[in-house]
Formats: structure tokens, sequence, C-alpha cells
């Protein structure tokens, strides 16, 4: 097994590619994409603390917490492309900076 | 776990490389197809290091909702949002500003990382693989309620995006 900081530190780069994608994309699939990436790095990060951690603890709930993540994440992306579709119908952009209508 | 790198830990590292290298391709391809795939390879990494860690059911699941179900959506999100006419550019004005940012969280949280001390546990040489029935066990006798209402959610997330995405009635 590797140790616990090697995962910890892969998940942290994983992460922060994630947010450099949400920071710089402009297109909204894309910036979905990039969320996705943040957020298997935050369920990969739960069961290895969870491996690691459960004979000494006793319990795993960090890898029930990876199963809810991805499935709430699954619904997150449905609804989340629905409203790209949505958008790009009634405006013609699926850029981020081009759907402005609330910005001061 | 004393003798130098195992070979598990030698496939860890191929799979964790492979996984950023794809990571960075989606963040930095130039086209959106490319980006997708490449999203695709770094999940398939992410499923490996779970293997690894012997949690084949969250492997699975990341297979098949991730790797089909989220990919396949994805993948006719950006056939229907294409702009026809003109090629887009892909990166907002604020590129400079987000990789500069990112980098800063980066070694905000690789700084955290390498200067706690984590607890290693005394059984650490002998890392017991979680069994798929225990798994079962705590998601259907302590996190039944909790599965109960993501099961709702879920539906109810997917009528909600079928509504939003479905033509009305009364445009076109």
């Amino acid at each position: 097994m590797p140790p616990l900081d090697h995962i910890l530190i892969v998940n942290a780069v994983l992460f922060a590619i994630g947010a450099m994608g949400v920071l710089t994309r402009r297109n909204a699939v894309l910036i979905l994409l990039s969320v996705e990436l943040m957020l298997n790095a935050v369920s990969l990060n739960m069961v290895a603390f969870a491996v690691y951690g459960h004979v000494d603890f006793g319990n795993i709930t960090g890898i029930i917490f990876a199963f809810f993540i991805i499935v709430i994440a699954a619904a997150e992306v449905a609804l989340a492309l629905g409203i790209v579709v949505r958008t790009f119908r009634n405006r013609a952009t699926a850029n981020v900076d081009e759907v402005n209508l609330l910005k001061w | 776990m004393e003798d130098g790198v195992t070979a598990t830990q030698v496939v860890f590292w191929i799979l964790a490389v492979v996984m950023l290298i794809s990571a960075i391709g989606v963040v930095t391809a130039g086209n959106i197809v490319y980006a997708a795939l490449f999203f695709i390879a770094s999940l398939a990494g992410v499923a490996g290091i779970y293997l690894i860690l012997t949690v084949e059911f969250i492997a699975l699941v990341q297979l098949l909702i991730y790797g089909s179900a989220v990919v396949i959506l994805i993948l006719f999100a950006l056939m229907l949002t294409r702009a026809r006419e003109r090629p887009q550019a892909l990166f907002g004005r604020s590129r400079p500003l987000g990789i500069a940012a990112s980098l800063g969280l980066l070694a905000a949280l690789i700084g955290g990382i390498v200067a706690t001390t984590w607890a290693t546990p005394e059984s650490s040489s002998a890392i017991q693989p979680v069994g798929l029935q225990a798994i079962g066990d705590a998601i259907f006798t302590l996190w039944i309620v909790p599965f109960i209402i993501v099961g709702v959610l879920l539906s109810i997330a997917l009528d909600g995006a079928i509504m939003l995405a479905s033509p009305d009635e009364d445009d076109n």
C-alpha cells in the first residue's frame, strides 16, 4: 500500500487541477467537468482515510460518504446540464461570461 | 511495507501519473471533445486507485455512474450546446489569475499535508480490506435514512433536469 500522505498529495494535485479548470474555462460544461475532478479528489481522500483508519477506529464512514458524493454528483450533473441546455436555447451561448443578465 | 517500494506502490504511482496527466488534459485541451475524453481517462485512473485501496465497491460505482452515465450526459450536452457558426475561445480573460490562484491553493494544501504528522495506524503493515458486506451492512443499517433521502433526491433531480431541458408548450 502507498503511504497515506502520498495519496493525499496526489489528491491535492488533482483538486488544484480541478480548481484551475473552474477558474480558467469559460464553457459551462467544461467548468462542470473540472468540478467533477475536484469531487473525485475529495471522495478519493475520504476513501483513503477510511481504509487506513477502519481497523483502528472501527468505522468505514468515509467509504459511505464517497458513495453518497458519487450519487449526489450524478444528480448535480443532470441538473446543471439541464440548466446549460436551457440557457443555450434561450441565449445561444454556453459561455458563463456571456450569461451576464444578473451582472451589475 | 518496510522493504522499500512494493509492486502496489509502483502501480499506484503509474495510475496517479496517468490520472494527473489526463486531468491536466481536461483543463487545458483546446478541443472540448478531447477534454471529455481526457476526463474518461482520469476517471479510470481514480477507479484504479480505488481498487488499489481495496474498495472494489466504490471502484465499480465510479465506473458505472461516472464512467458511463455522467460521461454520456456530458457528451450529449457538449453536442447540444456547440456554437455552430464561430470557433469559441475556451479560456476566460482571467486565466493568469486563475492559474495563480490554483497554484497558491496547491501550495497551501501540500504545505498542510507535509506539515501534519499523520497518525500511522498500529496495523498499517497489514491494512485490512473493507469487505463488500461491511459496506452493505453500514448503508442498510446506520445510513438507511440518508440512503432513502438520497434516492428521493436523485429521482427529483432527474425529473427536474428533464423538465428544465424539455421545450415549453408555448415556445417555438
